[in-house]
């Protein structure tokens, strides 16, 4: 299915990488304590010892909020004060922090930044509303490398010395590069493109101790023979569909982890590996505090940042309560995660994608908010609002072409049409992907 | 008698405030607290000159949320039963609006934080205590809620903001132009 997709288009974005990687060197131990402490907390089964640590940390939080331009101004306005935050109960009061104040606040919410040089700012996606540039800082970016120590462990996998990691991208364009990793104990990282001819032989030449990657990127894993298996394989939580999942296991048998991450906030849960308990998100906790008892998701991060989130709304759908799994975590679970509005396109040979596959797509385009809706066999219709006329062709191009990357070999019609932000707004949950018949 | 937070609260929840009480019902409310304790009320002299020593444009909300509380609760007849005879209303009045000088009504109204701060502060004034708390656990929850406190910590911390907003605004920039076109930072 990737075949017919050149990798000359060229349609994926440059990278920009680190290569001063000696210097995460000094995070090892940082990374270590991360890891720790995410495996105290899920194995914690006292609720009122768990909220106690939880909550000294509020008090850092407190201080970050301050040093905030935005939050200190709007806790002032609203006549808070951080010293009013005291326990996980009294975050109730606060105001949120909608995905929109934060994209247009983006530059005001981070705190001063001890170290500018390690700072770098990155777009969140647009495929949910208005894209948001995410200051982090080198912790920030470090990050998911310290709870990947953690999901590793979880997931009963053991490391070799030097473990590589293999970032398998379906994304067009063939963007690929390796670099080394020390905070993984002294690994390294492989971007490695399905796109690409030797795609297959490279993977067997790196041996990923752990791989990641998309939907589309594990479908083509499912259809190599003869490909090593990894220790661990994650992917992030757009739908995982239960056929692939098994689809994967007949070709290797490595465990399948399913995180969920928004680049605002890291990552925040992972998917029981439990088989009878889809669709349940164990938080990450103590990094992230997730409110228990509401219908969405409200994220206040509770790990020292230059981006301090105080009841920030991604806008995803879920409930989060206590829990004592039978995988034998103990915290708090996020259930009825419906927010990334799971949709499955079908293509002319009638296989189902997942059409977050095509996300990508539009985090490079400024837009406020968009709607593709597959109205027939090779029919699109694209809503945009927002987008500046001259974005139209190159996202048409785009679009096209990871079509074409799924599945769509014969002519596409994309119908592109001009509407306003608020017509795509149904409920209370922006769904950018729809299907209809 | 000791006075009951979470009851209080629960009374305040169950009757929101609406609209503005008159000024004069408001003074009127506040006067018959004192009656009933037997306590002298303050004088139309004495409302006029604590006015004046407050020297406030929010005087008057301060005020009128008292009344509101007062009678919107039990908070009136456990002042009632709380303040001595010889109870001086007019001093203890002047200290309670100095305490609570920085709150707005619309704070008082719709923030849990600063409602319960204009609350305690309140029982302190009439001398009162809190069920279920010592004298020093009282004390130090006020110190947290403390919102003229927090706001001069919140005004420096502004000032040293300012100070660094070139430094910060320049970084941004820099980090900006180093990630350009470019999305997903990788190491």
């Amino acid at each position: 299915m990737t075949e017919v997709f050149s990798a000359d288009l060229r349609v994926a974005p440059r990278a920009n990488l680190r290569r001063d990687t000696s210097s995460q060197r000094p995070f090892i131990p940082w990374a270590e304590s991360i890891s720790a402490d995410l495996g105290h907390f899920a194995a914690e089964p006292d609720e009122a010892a768990a909220r106690a640590a939880l909550e000294a940390r509020l008090g850092a939080l407190g201080a970050a909020l301050r040093e905030s331009p935005y939050h200190a101004a709007t806790l002032r306005e609203a006549g808070f004060h951080p010293g009013d935050l005291q326990s996980l109960d009294d975050l109730r009061h606060f105001p949120f922090l909608d995905r929109e104040t934060l994209a247009s606040h983006w530059s005001d919410v981070p705190t001063p930044m001890a170290d500018a040089d390690a700072c770098v700012v990155v777009k969140s996606s647009g495929s949910t509303g208005t894209p948001v540039n995410v200051v982090r800082d080198r912790r920030d970016c470090l990050h998911m490398w310290a709870v990947l120590r953690f999901l590793v462990a979880r997931a009963g996998a053991v490391l070799p010395p030097r473990p590589r990691v293999v970032l398998l991208d379906a994304l067009p364009g063939g963007l690929e590069y390796s670099v080394r990793l020390p905070i993984l104990l002294d690994g390294a990282l492989h971007r490695i493109s399905v796109l690409r001819d030797d795609a297959a032989e490279r993977l067997r030449r790196v041996r990923p101790a752990v791989l990641f990657s998309d939907p589309e990127g594990l479908r083509w894993l499912a259809t190599q023979r003869d490909v090593p298996t990894p220790r661990l394989v994650l992917t992030s939580a757009q739908h995982l569909p239960s056929g692939l999942r098994a689809e994967l296991a007949g070709v290797m048998a490595a465990p399948v982890l399913n995180y969920y991450a928004t680049t605002e906030t890291g990552p925040l849960a992972w998917e029981c590996l439990r088989e009878s308990a889809p669709g349940r998100f164990h938080v990450l906790a103590p990094d992230v505090w997730l409110e228990p008892g509401l219908e969405e998701v409200v994220v206040t991060r509770l790990r020292p940042s230059v981006l301090p989130l105080l009841r920030y709304r991604p806008g995803d759908a879920g409930t989060v309560r206590r829990d004592a799994c039978p995988c034998g975590f103990q915290g708090w679970t996020l259930e009825h995660f419906g927010g990334r509005g799971a949709c499955r396109f079908v293509t002319p040979t009638g296989r189902e994608v997942d059409a977050w596959a095509l996300a990508w797509v539009f985090k490079h385009h400024a837009l406020r908010a968009f709607r593709l809706t597959q109205t027939g066999v090779s029919h699109f219709r694209l809503e945009l609002a927002g987008a500046p006329a001259s974005s139209e062709a190159p996202l048409r191009e785009r679009l096209t072409a990871a079509l074409r990357n799924l599945g769509w070999t014969a002519r596409i019609e994309l119908d592109v049409q001009a509407v306003e932000a608020a017509t795509l707004v149904t409920g209370t949950k922006h769904q950018p992907f729809r299907r209809r018949g | 008698m000791a006075f009951d937070l979470r009851e209080l609260q629960t009374q305040l929840d169950a009757a929101p405030f609406v609209s503005p009480y008159p000024h004069d019902l408001s003074l009127a409310i506040i006067c018959d607290t004192f009656r009933l304790a037997q306590a002298r009320p303050p004088s139309l002299a004495d409302w006029t000159d604590l006015e004046q020593r407050a020297r406030s444009p929010l005087w008057r909300e301060q005020v009128m949320m008292l009344a509101y509380v007062l009678t919107s609760s039990s908070l009136g007849q456990e002042t009632a039963r709380t303040l001595r005879k010889g109870d001086d209303a007019t001093t203890l009045l002047q200290r309670f609006f100095q305490d609570v000088a920085p709150l707005t009504a619309e704070m008082v109204r719709s923030n849990a934080f600063r409602r319960e701060e204009f609350l305690r502060k309140w029982v302190r004034a009439v001398d009162g205590q809190w069920k279920g708390e010592s004298p020093k656990g009282s004390t130090a929850r006020l110190e947290q809620l403390d919102y003229r406190k927090a706001e001069a910590e919140m005004r420096r911390a502004e000032e040293a903001r300012k100070r660094e907003a070139d430094k910060r605004q320049q970084a941004l920039r820099e980090a900006e132009q180093r990630a350009a076109d470019a999305r997903g930072w990788r190491e």
